[in-house]
C-alpha cells in the first residue's frame, strides 16, 4: 500500500438493524491534506468516524489509518490518533491541566514531560488563566479547544474532527479553522466532518459528499462545484408582469430560463461568461431594464442541495 | 496565540510522542484520577459515612430487643451483633455507588476520551475498582472507629476479629462490585441503575441473619436467608469478631466472592467494550 495514505477506507459497510448507515464507503487522505466529509445529519459521517477511530467494527470492507489496521491493529491506530468527538470529551470534575496532564500519562509521558507538554497546549489554546479552574465552569468555546487540546497531547499525525465547530460563535469558529491550518502546515493529516459548506471549502483540500451512507460525490471543491454544472446569471425583475416576454425573449436565444416568482428573479445557465451579453441582449429585444442583473457562481449549496438529497430532483 | 510551532512540535515527524503505556501505569494513573475526584469532592465520602452511621443508630435502638428473644447468642450486646452486619452491608452499598460510579463516567464524557486513547477497556474498570476498594476500606474504617468510640462497641475478637471482618467486608465489597460494574457498562443510566441496585440491595439486606437471628425468621424467609450470600458474609464476620467458632463462613465467603468477581469481571468488560 501507498505509505504517504494516511486514511484509507475501502468499501466500508456498517448497518445498524435495518438501517445501513454506510454502504461501501471508500476514501483515502494522503499524508498532510484534508479530507472533509459533507453531509447531513445521519448521512453517515460520524459513523466513518467512528470505523476510522476503531469505536465501531465496520460490518464489511476494511479501512487502515496510519498505516495499520482498523480492527486487528486498533490499538497501534488509537496510539497515532487524535479524536475530536461533536461532544466535548473532558472530565468536567478536574481541571483543565489535570485533563491533559492525565491523558499524557495515560500515553506513557512521565509527570514532567505531561506537565510541559499540557502548560503547552493550555498556551496554544488560550486557556493558561484558566488552567487550575475545574472543566466543568468552562464556556461552550473553551470546553471544545480543551478537548481539541485532549486530542492533540500525543502529537498525532492523523487527526479526526468530527463536526469541530457545531455549536461555536463564529469567532470561535475562525479560531478552530486558525488550528486546523497550523495543523496541516505541521504535515498533519485531517479528517473533518461538517455540514458547513463553507468550512468544507475553506479548509479542505478534498471533499466527500455522502448521503444515506453512500459517497455521492467527491473531489475537490471546484471540481464539485464544475460537476453540478453551471454558473448562473440572476436577473432581478422590477416589475412580475416583465416575466413572461424576458422568459420568452431569453428562450429565443437558445438559453434555458426559469422564473422564480417568489424572489422576483429569472435564473439563466451559461456555460461561458460571455453567455451573459446575451441575456443583456434577450432584455434589450424585448425593453425591459432589470433592477438588478448578476452572474454568480456555484456554491458548496448548489453541490450539497444537487447531490445529497436524492429526494430534489 | 503562537506560531505553528506550539500545536504539534516545530519537526515534522512521523511519529507521535508517545505510543501508549502498559497496563500497570494505566491502571495506576487512572485509579489517582478517581480518588482525586473524591478528595476534590468530600460531599461522597461525607454521606457515604453518614449512611452507616445513622443506620447503626437506629437499627440499634429499633431492633435492640432482639436481643432478648430465644434465638438471640447469649451474653451478646445487640451493638456487637450489629456491627459485623453493618459493615458487611455498607460494603454491599459501596459496590453499588461503583457502578453508578462507571455511569457517570460513561456521562461525563470522559469515557469517550478514555476509549479513544490506546488504552485497555479492562485498565478503565480495574481502576475504577480499585479505587472504589479505597473508599470502602475509609468508610469502613470510620464506620467502626465511630462503633468503637460512640456505641462502645469493643467486641470479644479483638483487634484481629475487627481486621479479619474488615478484610472480608471488603473483599465482598469487591466482588459485588464488579457485578455493578457489569450492571453500569450494560444499562448505562443511574437511574435504572441505582433502582436495580436497590431492589436487589433490600431483600439481600434483610432476608438474612442481618439484624435478627436467621432462626426467628418464618420459615419461607429462613429458606432465602440460607442461600443469601449476606448471610454467610455477617455469619463469617460476626463469628470473627464476637471470637466465636467460625465454621466454614469464611471460605463460603471467599467461594462465594470469587464467583461473582469473575462472572462479574467478564461481564462489566463485554458491556463496557460495547460502543457509547
Amino acid at each position: 500500500m501507498n505509505t504517504d495514505v494516511m486514511i484509507e477506507a475501502d468499501g466500508v459497510s456498517k448497518t445498524f438493524g435495518s438501517v445501513v448507515a454506510l454502504d461501501e464507503v471508500s476514501v483515502s487522505v494522503p499524508r498532510g491534506s484534508v479530507l472533509a466529509l459533507l453531509g447531513h445529519n445521519g448521512a453517515g459521517k460520524t459513523t466513518l468516524v467512528n470505523v476510522l477511530t476503531t469505536m465501531l467494527t465496520p460490518d464489511g470492507g476494511s479501512a487502515r489509518v496510519a498505516g495499520f489496521d482498523v480492527v486487528r491493529q486498533s490499538r497501534q491506530v488509537r496510539a497515532r490518533i487524535g479524536l475530536t468527538g461533536q461532544f466535548a470529551s473532558v472530565d468536567e470534575q478536574i481541571s483543565g491541566l489535570d485533563n491533559l496532564v492525565l491523558i499524557a500519562e495515560l500515553l506513557g509521558a512521565s509527570r514532567r514531560e505531561a506537565r510541559l507538554r499540557a502548560d503547552e497546549l493550555l498556551h496554544t489554546f488560550g486557556l493558561t488563566a484558566a488552567a487550575k479552574r475545574s472543566a466543568r465552569t468552562y464556556s461552550g468555546g473553551m470546553r471544545r479547544r480543551l478537548d481539541l487540546a485532549a486530542s492533540l497531547v500525543g502529537r498525532p499525525r492523523v487527526i479526526f474532527l468530527d463536526e469541530p465547530t457545531t455549536g461555536l460563535d463564529p469567532a470561535s469558529r475562525r479560531g478552530m479553522w486558525d488550528i486546523v491550518s497550523r495543523l496541516v502546515d505541521d504535515g498533519t493529516t485531517v479528517l473533518l466532518t461538517t455540514q458547513y459548506l463553507d468550512e468544507a471549502d475553506h479548509l479542505a483540500d478534498s471533499i466527500t459528499v455522502l448521503s444515506a451512507g453512500k459517497v455521492v460525490a467527491a473531489g475537490t471543491a471546484a471540481e464539485l462545484k464544475a460537476q453540478v454544472g453551471q454558473r448562473t446569471v440572476v436577473t432581478t425583475l422590477a416589475s412580475p408582469s416583465d416575466a413572461e416576454p424576458v422568459v420568452a425573449a431569453l428562450k429565443r436565444a437558445g438559453m434555458q430560463p426559469t422564473w422564480d416568482p417568489g424572489r422576483g428573479v429569472v435564473i439563466t445557465p451559461v456555460t461561458r461568461s460571455t453567455e451573459l451579453a446575451v441575456v443583456v441582449r434577450a432584455l434589450d429585444e424585448v425593453s425591459v431594464e432589470p433592477a438588478e442583473l448578476a452572474l454568480t457562481e456555484p456554491t458548496l449549496d448548489d453541490v450539497y442541495l444537487a447531490l445529497a438529497q436524492p429526494a430534489v430532483a | 496565540m503562537t506560531a505553528a510551532v506550539a500545536v504539534a512540535g516545530a519537526i515534522p515527524e512521523s511519529q507521535p510522542t508517545w505510543l501508549g503505556t502498559n497496563v500497570f501505569t494505566q491502571i495506576r494513573v487512572l485509579t489517582l484520577r478517581a480518588l482525586k475526584t473524591v478528595v476534590r469532592d468530600p460531599r461522597i465520602i461525607v454521606f457515604s459515612v453518614i449512611q452507616p452511621l445513622v443506620m447503626l443508630a437506629l437499627f440499634s435502638q429499633i431492633f435492640s430487643s432482639i436481643a432478648q428473644t430465644p434465638g438471640f447468642p447469649a451474653g451478646v450486646s445487640y451493638i456487637a451483633y450489629l456491627m459485623p452486619a453493618i459493615l458487611v452491608n455498607t460494603a454491599m452499598g459501596s459496590a453499588m455507588q461503583s457502578g453508578v460510579g462507571l455511569v457517570n463516567d460513561m456521562r461525563n464524557g470522559v469515557l469517550a476520551r478514555f476509549r479513544s486513547l490506546p488504552i485497555a477497556h479492562g485498565s478503565v474498570l480495574a481502576a475504577r475498582s480499585l479505587s472504589d476498594l479505597v473508599r470502602t476500606a475509609f468508610q469502613l474504617l470510620i464506620t467502626l472507629v465511630f462503633g468503637i468510640l460512640v456505641f462502645g462497641f469493643w467486641p470479644a475478637g479483638g483487634i484481629v476479629g475487627l481486621l479479619g471482618a474488615l478484610l472480608l467486608g471488603l473483599l465482598l465489597s469487591w466482588a459485588l462490585g464488579w457485578v455493578f460494574l457489569a450492571a453500569g457498562a450494560w444499562l448505562r443510566n443511574a437511574e435504572v441503575m441505582q433502582m436495580v441496585g436497590f431492589l436487589l440491595m433490600f431483600p439481600l439486606m434483610f432476608a438474612s441473619s442481618s439484624y435478627v437471628p436467621v432462626a426467628n425468621l418464618p420459615a419461607w424467609l429462613q429458606a432465602v436467608a440460607q442461600v443469601n450470600p449476606i448471610t454467610h458474609a455477617v455469619n463469617a464476620a460476626r463469628a470473627l469478631t464476637l471470637a466465636t467458632p467460625v465454621g466454614n463462613g469464611v471460605i463460603a465467603t471467599l467461594a462465594i466472592s470469587a464467583v461473582l468477581a469473575v462472572v462479574g469481571s467478564v461481564l462489566a468488560v463485554r458491556g463496557f467494550r460495547r460502543p457509547l
